[in-house]
């Protein structure tokens, strides 16, 4: 028996440049760009909308990629609301990644935008280990979703910016407790940001703009 | 669920580097840090599958985890990360703060993913009287 020492070379290598080179080609066109994680119903879609009206009253151009495995309602959605979109569908993938990512970069006006939301598909396990080559990232989950998401999907808690806990106006309703979630995710990313929102009623949008490091934020008329 | 692709793109990539090396493959070595989120089972089940008909089949897939260790931005703590070990959360999951001062840190392991070595056996040469 013998052993052959390998290179060490990441499996995911070509992810992982991929995903540097989109970050390079972000940067070069000063695109911000802000990854959009979370589960499946917990309002990425809303609160990417309200970000939207919100960035859109400072004059800046918004780009969106609307990822999910069929379908094109996010994305509709996003031009209804005059971002800049692509629709991208996974269809059996249960992730976006780097490379599929480029290619939708591809079809942005780059030069014109000024953020990029890139919203992955609901999910809280797959994506988390395909970097994209955005900036920041934020997971949301919602109130309705039970108060134990972060001790059932601890490992994207722990690595992410910035939470969102939505739905707020639904908690009493659904018996959920939001500190103990915030408690949980306190515990296992002491560094990263914590918003509550109810984005149906525009709450909490202008504390997660400032998390994601807006610098000023204001209301939509 | 993404643990098919992973094991696809480890799979493709490693037949043509055991090209130049003759025997027959007892196992592969896969280094995983923790923060990787991917089970075990699912990639040693996927290993199986997608190895059947090359010349990988029959070998084993032997995943070796590599806890977190983390640099301080603070006060330049190297070290082991802490863990939340509570058992509402059933596993240790790693801390991304520095256990010393509180600060926030740089990841210097954790993330890996890489086949570090494989295992091959050869025939003996047939002595010569």
């Amino acid at each position: 028996m013998h052993d052959v020492r390998l290179s060490g070379e990441d499996i995911l290598k070509r992810q992982l440049e991929l995903a540097d080179a989109n970050r390079r080609r972000l940067a070069e066109k000063a695109v911000r760009g802000i990854s959009v994680l979370g589960a499946i119903g917990s309002g990425k879609t809303m609160l990417i909308e309200r970000m939207i009206d919100r960035l859109s009253a400072q004059g800046l151009t918004i780009g969106t990629i609307a990822a999910d495995s069929a379908g094109d309602d996010d994305h509709r959605r996003f031009v209804a609301r005059g971002a800049r979109s692509v629709n991208l569908n996974t269809q059996d993938d249960c992730h976006l990644d780097a490379h599929r990512v480029e290619h939708a970069l591809d079809d942005l006006p780059l030069d014109d935008l000024d953020v990029l939301f890139v919203e992955n598909v609901g999910n809280l396990i797959c994506p988390a280990d395909f970097p994209l080559g955005v900036d920041r990232e934020m997971v949301v989950i919602s109130v309705t979703e039970g108060d134990d998401m972060v001790r059932k999907h601890p490992k994207i808690f722990a690595q992410t910016d910035v939470m969102v806990v939505n739905k707020l106006d639904l908690a009493d309703a659904v018996g959920v407790d939001p500190q103990r979630i915030v408690a949980d995710f306190e515990q296992i990313n002491p560094h990263g940001k914590v918003v509550l929102s109810d984005a149906r009623h525009e709450r909490g949008i202008d504390d997660l703009l400032l998390a994601l490091g807006f610098e000023c934020t204001s209301t939509p008329s | 669920m993404h643990e098919y692709s992973v094991v696809s793109e480890l799979v493709s990539a490693l037949l043509p580097k055991l090209e130049p090396h003759p025997g027959h493959v007892v196992d592969v070595m896969l280094v995983k840090g923790e923060l990787r989120i991917l089970s075990d089972e699912a990639l040693r089940n996927a290993y199986e599958l997608l190895i059947e008909g090359t010349r990988l089949e029959g070998s084993k897939l032997v995943i070796e985890p590599v806890t977190v260790r983390v640099r301080c931005r603070s006060c330049g703590y190297v070290g082991p990360a802490e863990h939340v070990r509570e058992e509402a959360f059933h596993f240790a999951v790693p801390i991304l703060s520095c256990p010393a001062c509180g600060a926030e840190v740089d990841i210097e392991a954790g993330r890996e993913l890489y086949v570090d070595r494989v295992t091959m056996k050869t025939e003996a040469p047939a002595d010569v009287p």
